[in-house]
């Protein structure tokens, strides 16, 4: 029997090829956006989950209380002494190691040298990953300070083979470090990243500041690996006081909390995690599950559509003594082969899409076909499918009362299953309507912000990092890059423009308060040409100035800041900066530093030479931009050789931060675009099917006289009914699950009736286009032939 | 073998109570072959349908071999259907993706009879059939002679005790449909007991027993001399 229905199965799809291929197509596209959608959300959701005792790392986050002991904020950052001490002093802490941030340092084997990621740690940081050594005794690896641990890819860059223990390699045009290590490229989803690892005890030789312990030195990140079954609860409440019991002033308590969780829950509000990422992950999961169910619901109507055709075979079979359950399972059966094809294709189909996918989005996905749980989940996505789809049709088809089907040539088809359909149809388009809207307003979103005034000419603005000779050499190329013509200003600062660098509490100023003291501002040090350069608009006052000797002890204020001091006449008065007095000089009207989604701290512009590390320059606008970039990097090279000169454009780095949000906007476009195909496909499928099955009708009013365009009216009018009912379903949901969307930015767009107006109208061209193309086709045919098939 | 008494049925839509079936009695005896002529809606095909299990009276008793029928439920309605009766309609049920072999063969499925018995069995029957040749082909590459000799040898393939069979020549010509009626004959000769409704009393006279129905009553039975005396 199982035999028998199979090859009826493979019949019927052989014998309606249109349909087969639709339903296969669609099925195959609703299941590759579904399994890429879930390879997704399942690289998301193994971030910093690969190793095998990963769920025992914990990261130390601080909370901050006010003035009225509420909890103000959650800190990723920690001093260098509270590591040590926990691992000295709870034995439940097996590793502990505290890490640098990730930055770019030089690196060369001799010939070629190269910027890339560096991290810092002690050397526990080998016990809290399980790192695969190539090469190497994971043990000793760290052990020495001038010790250094490479990446697989890093060491095949730099000497062309992995095998490379014990070599030589120059760091910072300094230090020459010995390789004690090799180990396996880290994964893409890994918060600790990096290219070269160094020993803590090398960080501590080259910073004072670093190897003296302190509790509030906020710089670095610490890790712990914890005993199996350590009770962390009971560790975080004795560990609460561990801050303040060391520095009175503190506010600050401590805790650990998985590292595991850190990208998907890091948001804390009031000290409790209240999500992060799995928002997006949840809306992936969405996504996929609803794009699955659009080409379910493809699979449905078809089947059941063809019901007519098939409504004899159960009746003989019922006749001849086949029982509901052998029919249900025969067309269970279908259904399965249909889907096992489509999920062949579909393989084929994320093959071919997964390289673009990632260029996209910036990841690494793949498929690994040799894991079991990969086979373990598409086997059951498959065969999950398979009987969602084939469900419907099956016991609807199972149902037919034999003697009806049999006697009657044409079974009408019963109202509950019309009317089904047409529900499933609504429920489809509801879904890619509500899609639609959103993919829109996510996008107007990302535009807004995007258009947001940065409040500086961002554009031809170019920085280089201040490392090496350009420390000490900043006059000199100051003069060169001048004469050279290629730029027109430049300064040197702390830090580049584009991305928020440094802030701090503590200032006082007329009339400020004990309260005012935890206010915190953003800092930027530099020297002169500030505004000049980057364009900034001043208020009132004036930039540092060389002409000013006093300028050294001054400041300028952003528009925000001198609200925050309430200060009336700004200019002239003096602040406490650091503990030391500033003149304010200026006042600048605020700029995007940071996040632009959210309003920046108000910011303090200080003078400060010794602060540096960012060169910013505004290129010549007279000369083209290659022109001025080449000559920039020439002058550079020659006066610092030892590292790499890398121009960046400021705009770029800028653009960065819009990246997490433009995965949102593409994702949601590309797979919003994909579930109105896939719902069109099905509403061309439901067109063929009732142009094919009105075929007589059509015939007997055209040789009434019914022109193409009534009959075309007369076949798209019940489909559009469809469309408009789902849109109007659509429209309340998308806009309120949008607006709520909205409210969580703090500058955003709105839902406008225009936005939903385009989405309507786009739907129901799409849909109009979809069907009438079924419906020509069926009003041109001869009616001669149309009826001769009666 | 068939013992019907008082059967009625009704058919109920919103506006109209049709009687198909009023008090019907009908015996059926072992190896005969009946006719049930009648004008369109006098019952006749309901009748049939109702001796198939194929559908439900309102009231009424239906013995076959001494059980009752009608009181089963649908399991069991199905199972006793799939042992003791084949069917022929009008307009052959064959079905088209499967080939002439896999049609006769499907019943034997239903009856989970072996595969390699129901290879001989289906052979045999198509030979006798004289469809040997067209054992592969689909229904549609059939002419409607040979189709209907394809569902005739469905019917049979599971040796029924009764063969049900519905405007048999119905569709076919003069001389195609002679060759089914022929058919039917030898198998009723064989021991076949054989239920037919018919227009033709052309068909009809194949039988040996004509029994007349109107507006769901039997108003009329005949005997067939010339047939029942060949039987004797």
């Amino acid at each position: 029997m199982f035999k028998l229905n199979f090859k009826i199965a493979l019949r019927n799809i052989w014998k309606n090829k249109t349909s087969s291929l639709i339903n296969i197509s669609g099925l195959a596209i609703g299941l590759a956006a579904c399994l890429l959608l879930l390879l997704y959300v399942s690289y998301e959701w193994n971030f910093d989950k690969q190793g095998k005792e990963a769920d025992q790392v914990y990261q130390i986050l601080t909370n901050y209380t006010d003035q009225n002991g509420v909890i103000s904020g959650t800190g990723k950052n920690t001093g260098n002494a509270i590591g040590l001490v926990l691992k000295e002093e709870y034995p439940e802490v097996k590793a502990m190691s505290r890490m640098t941030h990730g930055w770019q340092e030089l690196i060369a084997n001799g010939e070629t040298s190269f910027k890339k990621d560096v991290k810092y740690a002690d050397k526990d940081i080998l016990q809290l990953f399980d790192y695969t050594f190539l090469y190497g005794n994971k043990d000793k690896a760290l052990d020495e300070p001038h010790n250094v641990v490479l990446t697989e890819s890093m060491a095949k860059l730099l000497f062309g083979t992995a095998d490379v223990l014990n070599r030589t390699i120059r760091h910072q045009d300094k230090v020459d470090l010995k390789i004690t290590g090799v180990i396996k490229d880290i994964p893409k989803n890994n918060s600790v990243r990096f290219d070269f690892l160094l020993p803590w005890t090398y960080h501590e030789q080259n910073f004072d500041w670093a190897k003296e312990l302190g509790w509030t030195n906020n710089n670095w990140m610490t890790l712990v690996k914890l005993d199996k079954g350590a009770d962390v609860d009971g560790i975080n409440k004795k560990i609460a006081g561990l801050i303040r019991s060391h520095e009175k002033e503190s506010k600050a308590s401590p805790f650990l909390f998985p590292l595991s969780k850190m990208h998907l829950y890091g948001q804390f509000t009031k000290g409790e995690s209240t999500g992060g990422d799995i928002e997006q992950v949840r809306l992936f999961m969405g996504l996929a599950i609803g794009i699955l169910l659009i080409a379910c619901i493809n699979f449905m109507n078809m089947a059941t559509a063809k019901s007519e055709k098939r409504a004899k075979e159960v009746g003989i079979k019922k006749t001849i003594g086949a029982t509901r359950g052998s029919l249900v399972s025969q067309f269970l059966m279908e259904s399965l082969v249909l889907t096992f094809c489509s999920s062949i294709l579909s393989i084929a189909l994320i093959e071919l899409c997964l390289p673009v996918f990632n260029n996209l989005l910036g990841i690494e996905l793949s498929v690994s076909y040799t894991n079991p749980v990969l086979w373990v989940s598409l086997v059951s996505v498959i065969l999950l499918t398979g009987l969602v789809a084939g469900s419907y049709p099956a016991f609807y088809l199972s149902s037919f009362n034999p003697i009806q089907v049999l006697k009657k040539k044409n079974t009408r088809r019963g109202f509950g299953a019309l009317s089904l359909r047409q529900f499933l149809v609504v429920g489809q388009f509801s879904f890619a309507v509500i899609l639609i809207i959103a993919t829109t307003v996510i996008y107007k979103q990302i535009q807004y912000i995007k258009n947001r005034p940065v409040g500086y000419s961002i554009n031809e603005l170019v920085e280089v990092a201040q490392e090496g000779a350009l420390l000490e050499k900043f006059d000199l190329l100051k003069d060169r890059l001048i004469k050279s013509g290629a730029v027109t200003s430049l300064y040197q600062s702390s830090g580049s423009m584009a991305v928020i660098g440094s802030n701090f509490w503590g200032m006082e100023w007329p009339g400020s308060t004990v309260a005012d003291k935890e206010v915190v501002f953003n800092q930027l040090a530099t020297t002169y040409n500030f505004i000049k350069t980057n364009g900034v608009k001043l208020i009132e006052g004036r930039d540092f100035s060389e002409k000013f000797a006093s300028d050294t002890a001054a400041v300028l204020l952003g528009k925000s800041a001198v609200k925050r001091m309430n200060l009336v006449n700004p200019i002239g008065q003096v602040i406490k900066y650091q503990g030391e007095p500033r003149t304010i000089i200026g006042v600048f009207e605020d700029f995007i530093w940071g996040s632009p989604y959210v309003t920046d701290d108000p910011m303090v512009i200080t003078f400060n030479k010794e602060w540096n590390g960012t060169i910013t320059m505004r290129l010549n606008n007279k000369r083209s931009a290659n022109e001025n970039i080449a000559a920039i990097e020439k002058i550079v090279k020659e006066i610092n050789p030892a590292y790499p000169a890398e121009v960046k454009f400021v705009d770029e780095a800028y653009s960065k931060k819009l990246d997490k949000q433009k995965v949102l906007g593409i994702l949601s476009n590309l797979f919003g675009g994909l579930a109105i195909f896939i719902s069109c496909l099905g509403l061309f499928g439901l067109a063929a099917y009732s142009a094919e099955q009105r075929t007589k009708e059509i015939g007997v009013r055209k040789v009434l006289g019914a022109s193409v365009m009534n009959l075309v009216q007369l076949l798209s009018l019940s489909f559009l009914k469809m469309v408009i009912i789902a849109i109007v379903i659509a429209i309340p949901v998308a806009s309120y699950i949008m607006n709520s969307w909205l409210k969580g930015f703090e500058f955003h767009t709105n839902v406008s009736w225009v936005v939903i107006a385009m989405a309507c109208l786009g739907t129901i061209a799409i849909a109009i286009l979809t069907v009438s193309f079924q419906a020509v086709k069926a009003a041109k045919t001869n009616p001669v032939t149309a009826l001769k098939y009666e | 073998m068939i013992k019907i008494e008082n059967l009625e049925k009704v058919y109920k839509t919103e506006e109209i109570e049709t009687t198909a079936l009023n008090g019907i009695n009908l015996h059926v005896r072992a190896g005969e072959f009946v006719s049930i002529m009648g004008p369109s809606g006098c019952g006749k095909s309901t009748l049939l349908n109702v001796m198939g299990l194929l559908d439900k009276p309102e009231s009424g008793s239906y013995k076959f071999m001494e059980t009752e029928l009608l009181t089963m439920n649908d399991r069991e309605r199905s199972n006793f259907r799939k042992q003791h009766m084949g069917f022929v309609f009008q307009n052959f049920n064959l079905i088209d993706e499967l080939t002439v072999f896999e049609n006769v063969e499907l019943p034997l499925i239903y009856n989970k009879v072996p595969a390699a018995e129901r290879k001989s069995l289906v052979n045999e029957i198509i030979e006798r059939m004289n469809i040997v040749n067209r054992s592969g082909h689909f229904p549609q590459q059939l002419s409607g002679g040979q189709q209907q000799r394809v569902a005739v040898a469905r019917a049979l393939v599971t040796k029924p005790k009764l063969i049900l069979a519905d405007e048999p020549t119905g569709n076919l010509d003069s001389s195609h449909g002679n060759e089914v009626m022929e058919l039917l004959c030898e198998l009723n000769e064989q021991g076949t007991t054989i239920v037919m409704v018919t227009h033709s009393s052309h068909d009809a006279s194949f039988s040996n027993r004509i029994i007349n129905l109107k507006d769901g009553h039997v108003i009329s039975e005949k005997i067939n001399k010339a047939r029942t005396e060949e039987l004797i």
